[in-house]
Parts: C-alpha cells; structure tokens; sequence
C-alpha cells in the first residue's frame, strides 16, 4: 500500500483491558526489576568497602525518597512475580477463558499491593 | 517497531458537524472516522446527528441511516448484515467488532467509529488488509494428504472433529489481528492472532499429513513468539473464539514435541 495512505488510530482509540493492562505493566516491571537488581548488586559491593559506605545508604533509606524506592521495589517484585505466576499456568495451557483471565489479572493486581503490604508489616518483624 | 504517535499524515483533524433535520427528540451523535483519497488532506472526524427513533438496533443499521439519509459518500465494508462473513469488522467505542452484530444501546455516550486499528486507510472506514491475506496464504490454509483416491471419504472420529471446534469458526475479520499491540508493532513479521490460530486449525486437524513441517513453519521468534498473551484478541473475537489459547497450544506442542 503507498505510504501516502494514513495510519489509521490505533493505542490512541483502543480500550484498555485488565489483560492488556497487567501485561504492559508486567513488562514494565521487569525492566524496573533488571534495574533495581543491578543497584542492589552495587549497594552489596560497596558494604564491601566499610562502615561509612553503609551509613551513607542507610541514611539515604531513611528519606522519603529512600523509602518510597524500597516501597516501589517491593510493589514491583510482588507484581512481577504473581504475574509470572499467571503466565507459568498458561504456558501450560490452563487459564485462557475470558472470565478466568480476567479474574486472574484482577488477583495479579490487587494481590501485588496486599504482597506489598504483607512483606512491608513482616520487615516491621509485627510476626516475629 | 514501537510508534506510539501517529504519523504526521494520519493526525486526526475535526471534520464537518451534520446537524440533524427532522427534529426528533430521541438523537445520538456519531464521530466517524473519514479520509477521501482525492484531495490530499489529514483524516477527519464527522459527527452526525441521528434520529433514534428511526433506527434499527445495530450500529451498521446506524451507518446505513447515514448513509442513506444524511451523507452519501460515506464508504465501509459490509455484506451480509448477519455476523457471518466478517466484512464490517471495524472499531466501535474503542473495542473492534463487527457492526452487524454489535448492538449500539450498548454504548454510553457518543459512538465512535474508527477502521481496524493501525492499517493503511483505503477510504474512510476501509482498511487495507493486504498484508494479512499474504500471511495467511503463507500458512497454507488447505489440507495436505497424499491419499489419492478420490472414491473414498477422509473420515475423522468424533474426538479428532471436535478438536476442530472453536477453530473453523473463524470468519477471518481480522478484529483479532488488528487490535493486538503485537501485532500493531510488529505486523510485517509477526503473524497475527488470526493467521496464527488459522495455523492451528492446520495442525490440529486429524486428517492432514503435515503437521511436523507446518509447525516447523511456524516455529519462529517472530512469527510466533511475538505473542506475550495480552489477550486482546480474545477479547475482541465477535465469535467469542479464543485466539490467545490457539497460540497458546502451538507453543505447547512445540515445548513438547
């Protein structure tokens, strides 16, 4: 077809669905994931190399800014791993019915925020 | 590729308001999506006023009112008017569906009429499917066996058949393909929910000979696997087929196999 022919509308005019939603969100998950993992890598390095190194970050987690990335990365990681775990199932083969999918997709997103909540109240050591 | 704009010659720009003429009290507006080939210019939205009261209950009844009462040069596809030969396949209230079969009561507020998403604009609501016939010709879409005797009947069991349901339903309208994000990036490589469960239909079918070399065909990193189960295929499917567990299954018998 010539190029002079207009692209018709397509993610501008499209509804979003909860599987499309928690699909893009779980790319965007993994990519923060591959980030958050590296920095973590380099925080365990730099204990490496002494005490002050470790009072510097520990500071830096105790501003807001600090604790909102610690509260962002939990979210993310909760998010992308009941995700995955939706998509291990229908690898093998289980799940794809309209109504399942979007229940499960419904369970990925809110179940991300309780994991959040879960893992955040078991840091506090409320359960130990 | 992913291109999130639109390019420069398909931005939308406000088009002509029809003013309803025979001062009915029951009217809806509808935006259509219209782009005539001969003048050069953007795309536009119309709005038209429509009389409801006057009105069958479909939104292609609704295009034919238009059509016929208000404004003549507006071109769509569309041919049986029952859901069965997928020609009106189109965007209605940002979800695609046949508009032969989608009931307008069910949209709130204005209706929206766009074409298929992300395809080359013919005319108006007209898309160019080109692309996806030659995909779908690349499949192969035919049955593969060397018995030669024509006297015969290729019988198949009950089970085998019904392996086929679900499958030769499809109509080919192409509101699966066209509202995949996949596929909107990746179109010239990537087969397509529709093609790809057309492919199935192939490889599933009890009585074709060749389904090692079509799912070797189709074992590609971007033929297949472009799909990451964002299941707006399923989702858009107006003969409630479930495209995403097709490709779904190709993939597993590939793992398997």
């Amino acid at each position: 077809m010539k190029d002079n022919n207009p692209l018709s509308p397509h993610i501008q005019i499209y509804d979003w669905h909860i599987s499309s939603l928690v699909s893009i969100c779980h790319r965007i998950t993994g990519i923060i994931n591959i980030v958050i993992i590296t920095l973590i890598c380099f925080w365990v390095s730099l204990l490496l190399l002494g005490n002050a190194n470790y009072e510097l970050i520990q500071n830096f987690f105790e501003t807001f800014l600090g604790k909102f990335i610690i509260i962002g990365t939990t979210w993310s990681f909760s998010f992308q791993i009941l995700s995955e775990i939706r998509h291990l199932f229908w690898d093998l083969g289980f799940g794809f019915e309209l109504k399942i999918s979007n229940i499960t997709g419904l369970i990925v997103i809110f179940g991300s925020f309780i994991l959040t909540i879960f893992i955040f109240i078991f840091g506090q050591g409320i359960f130990l | 590729m992913v291109q999130i704009n639109l390019p420069k010659n398909s931005k939308i720009q406000k088009g002509k308001y029809y003013k309803d003429k025979t001062g009915s009290k029951n009217i809806r507006k509808v935006n259509v999506y219209r782009w005539d080939p001969s003048n050069g210019e953007n795309p536009r939205i119309d709005t038209y006023e429509v009389d409801m009261d006057n009105c069958p209950s479909k939104v292609l009844d609704l295009l034919n009112k238009i059509k016929n009462e208000i404004d003549p040069s507006i071109a769509y596809r569309r041919s049986c008017a029952h859901g069965v030969c997928g020609s009106c396949a189109m965007n209605m209230d940002g979800k695609n569906g046949l508009a032969c079969t989608k009931s307008h009561k069910e949209i709130k507020g204005d209706i929206n009429i766009y074409p298929l998403p992300h395809l080359r604009v013919q005319k108006d609501l007209i898309g160019d499917l080109s692309t996806l016939y030659k995909q779908y010709e690349s499949v192969e879409p035919w049955l593969k066996n060397s018995k030669k005797d024509e006297t015969k009947e290729n019988l198949q069991s009950i089970e085998d058949r019904s392996k086929l349901d679900g499958l030769y339903e499809c109509i080919m309208c192409a509101c699966c393909s066209t509202s995949c994000p996949s596929y909107w990036w990746n179109g010239d490589k990537y087969l397509g929910p529709a093609v790809l469960l057309q492919a199935y239909r192939w490889i599933i079918d009890s009585r074709d000979e060749e389904r090692k070399e079509r799912l070797k065909k189709v074992a590609d990193e971007l033929k297949l696997y472009r799909c990451h189960t964002i299941m707006n295929c399923t989702n858009a499917c107006p003969k409630g087929l479930n495209p995403a567990k097709a490709i779904a299954s190709i993939k597993k018998m590939l793992a398997t196999s």
